[in-house]
């Protein structure tokens, strides 16, 4: 999961300009803007058939790479 | 007396010292520590040999560094520029360039974009903040604390200058906009007065510092003793985390741009949430959609709301107010001019105009810019001089097309050249325009706005003899190594040729026209 989510980023929201790993801060670096970010919870939702409930859908749970895969195994388990 | 911008603060920090006057996820600055250390910076400069009216760059996202900076390079006498540490690189090195910076202030989560920028070519001589090794010396954070003390007194007066903020220019290269000690103070004790901003308020600011909307975090709060939450860049992205915040600092006053209050609605959360602390919802940038505007009114019975309108180089220049009780418009009007302003509106002549006529809106303010930097031809025509004997008036160009009702009432008709706001940023389309133009593979580039019910876009319609799959990503690539992110046109469209008037203009309406198809 932790590569897809990776290849995802890189190539349709960083259109393979930048390299991330999976600890890197994807919000406080300004490696995603809001669309961006907008545009990838909506990829993940489709990808894993999750529905991430507004209250779930917050800075903890999508900071890192890590973070997101994280919280995807916690709603798919 | 309070004639200086670091007045307010050192006022503020006489009155509540323990009180906190930022706060930025986890950390917080009471007035106290931030007199402190502000005061610390402010010698650390000195000592690197800043001299009074010496423009020092802040490359700073949005962080509790933020105010330290700020405050500390007013203090040590010198004109903060605040930039951008997710714009291209060029565009960083020309403002270094075009003001001739010498001093950078920073820290360690921007050492990417500080390697990148390759110091040494530029003027910059020492960058006060990251312990991180660059190419040009480095005076770290807690170096600035251990060596500081007081800033040795300098001889600044009310209309030395005090900070600089670039936006985009038409040509292609930013422009420079020169706020006054002067101006800077005069738009923060308008809008804490027009909003009754006091030591319990609790104030968010939304926009980086390098937007003119922070002026009323950074300056106006600090003036009457509130306290500024800076949002920080990850609850910027997140709107549900924004949302929550409002909550969870109590904020009373909420500043942002439209984006970042329709993004928390359609969030989803906001009806978990009692948003009860607002007592001042203001925006400014762009127009409100209604449709969305009622909803948070609904949501927001308890708080009032004010458009807040004027360009960057006035600060501001009007405000309307409404709350869930007012029968509101399609368009909610610009609204009443505020204090210590005159307007006029004129023709093309630069004949003034009556009730119900459309002309372009001048503006003369106390919270007016002193003029671009190093731009005497662009500031000859951004003002119209008045003569008022035995003083001389000088009236700001806004460029934007205003009628006046008999109300007394202005309201927004549009742009006299081809400036648009999209999401909240200035963009203007000749600069996109330039910018592509001078890329060899494409013969022919016409840049307009894509509408999309009420989202807009920025597209481009081009002629180019590139592979189509190449045709987007080369366009983005060479816009974004030039211009901020917000500049790349997401829709491209490739014809053989672009449709023209019978003038030779480029036919943008025929534009717009092919991308609904």
């Amino acid at each position: 999961m932790r590569e897809e989510l990776i290849a995802y980023l890189e190539t349709e929201i960083l259109h393979g300009e930048e390299e991330v790993l999976a600890e890197d801060d994807l919000l406080g670096s300004g490696l995603v803007d809001s669309m961006g970010m907008m545009k990838f919870i909506a990829h993940i939702e489709e990808e894993y058939e999750i529905t991430i409930p507004p209250q779930d859908l917050v800075i903890e749970n999508f900071m890192t790479i890590a973070a997101i895969e994280e919280y995807v195994k916690g709603r798919s388990s | 007396m309070v004639y200086l911008l670091q007045h307010a603060l050192e006022q503020s920090a006489d009155k509540y010292p323990d009180k906190d006057a930022f706060r930025c996820m986890s950390q917080r600055l009471t007035y106290g520590e931030l007199e402190r250390q502000t005061n610390n910076l402010a010698r650390a400069l000195q000592n690197e040999g800043l001299q009074k009216g010496d423009r020092v760059g802040i490359l700073l996202n949005r962080c509790i560094d933020t105010p330290v900076a700020l405050y500390g390079v007013l203090k040590a006498g010198g004109v903060a520029v605040p930039i951008d540490p997710f714009a291209p690189v060029e565009r960083i090195r020309f403002v270094i360039a075009d003001c001739g910076i010498g001093l950078l202030i920073s820290n360690n989560q921007q050492r990417r974009a500080l390697q990148k920028l390759d110091l040494a070519s530029t003027q910059v001589r020492a960058v006060m903040g990251p312990d991180v090794s660059l190419s040009v010396p480095n005076v770290s954070w807690s170096l600035v604390a251990s060596n500081g003390g007081s800033p040795t007194a300098n001889t600044m007066l009310e209309h030395d200058l005090a900070y600089i903020m670039y936006t985009s220019g038409t040509t292609g290269t930013p422009k420079g906009i020169m706020h006054t000690h002067h101006s800077g103070l005069a738009y923060a004790r308008l809008s804490g007065n027009l909003y009754g901003v006091n030591a319990n308020d609790v104030v968010a600011n939304h926009s980086p510092l390098h937007f003119d909307i922070s002026t009323f975090g950074y300056f106006t709060a600090p003036l009457f003793g509130a306290t500024t939450i800076i949002c920080s860049d990850a609850e910027t992205k997140i709107p549900n985390s924004l949302a929550q915040l409002i909550d969870k600092e109590g904020i009373t006053i909420w500043y942002s741009v439209p984006l970042a209050l329709t993004q928390m609605l359609q969030g989803g959360m906001i009806h978990e949430l009692s948003w009860s602390s607002l007592r001042w919802i203001l925006y400014g940038g762009e127009p409100f959609p209604v449709s969305q505007l009622k909803i948070l009114l609904a949501k927001t019975r308890n708080a009032r709301w004010s458009n807040v309108y004027g360009p960057a180089e006035v600060n501001q220049c009007t405000y309307y107010h409404f709350d869930a009780s007012t029968d509101l418009a399609s368009t909610i009007p610009l609204g009443h001019i505020w204090g210590n302003t005159d307007m006029l509106i004129v023709d093309e002549n630069d004949n003034s105009l009556g009730i119900n006529e459309q002309g372009e809106l001048l503006i003369r303010s106390s919270t007016m810019m002193s003029g671009y930097w190093n731009q005497p031809a662009r500031n000859d025509k951004a003002f119209l001089s008045k003569e008022n004997a035995p003083f001389e008036q000088r009236y700001y160009r806004t460029g934007d097309l205003v009628t006046l009702d008999s109300d007394g009432l202005l309201h927004f008709e549009g742009r006299k050249d081809r400036q648009v706001k999209i999401r909240g940023y200035r963009i203007e389309l000749d600069e996109v325009q330039s910018i592509l133009d001078l890329h060899e593979a494409l013969d022919e580039v016409a840049v307009f706005v894509h509408r999309e019910g009420q989202d807009k876009s920025l597209a481009a319609a081009v002629v180019t003899a590139l592979p189509h799959e190449e045709v987007k990503r080369t366009i983005r690539l060479f816009v974004a190594s030039k211009l901020p992110s917000y500049c790349i046109p997401e829709k491209v469209i490739i014809l053989t040729n672009i449709p023209r008037t019978a003038a030779g203009k480029v036919d943008h309406r025929a534009l717009v026209k092919l991308t609904e198809e």
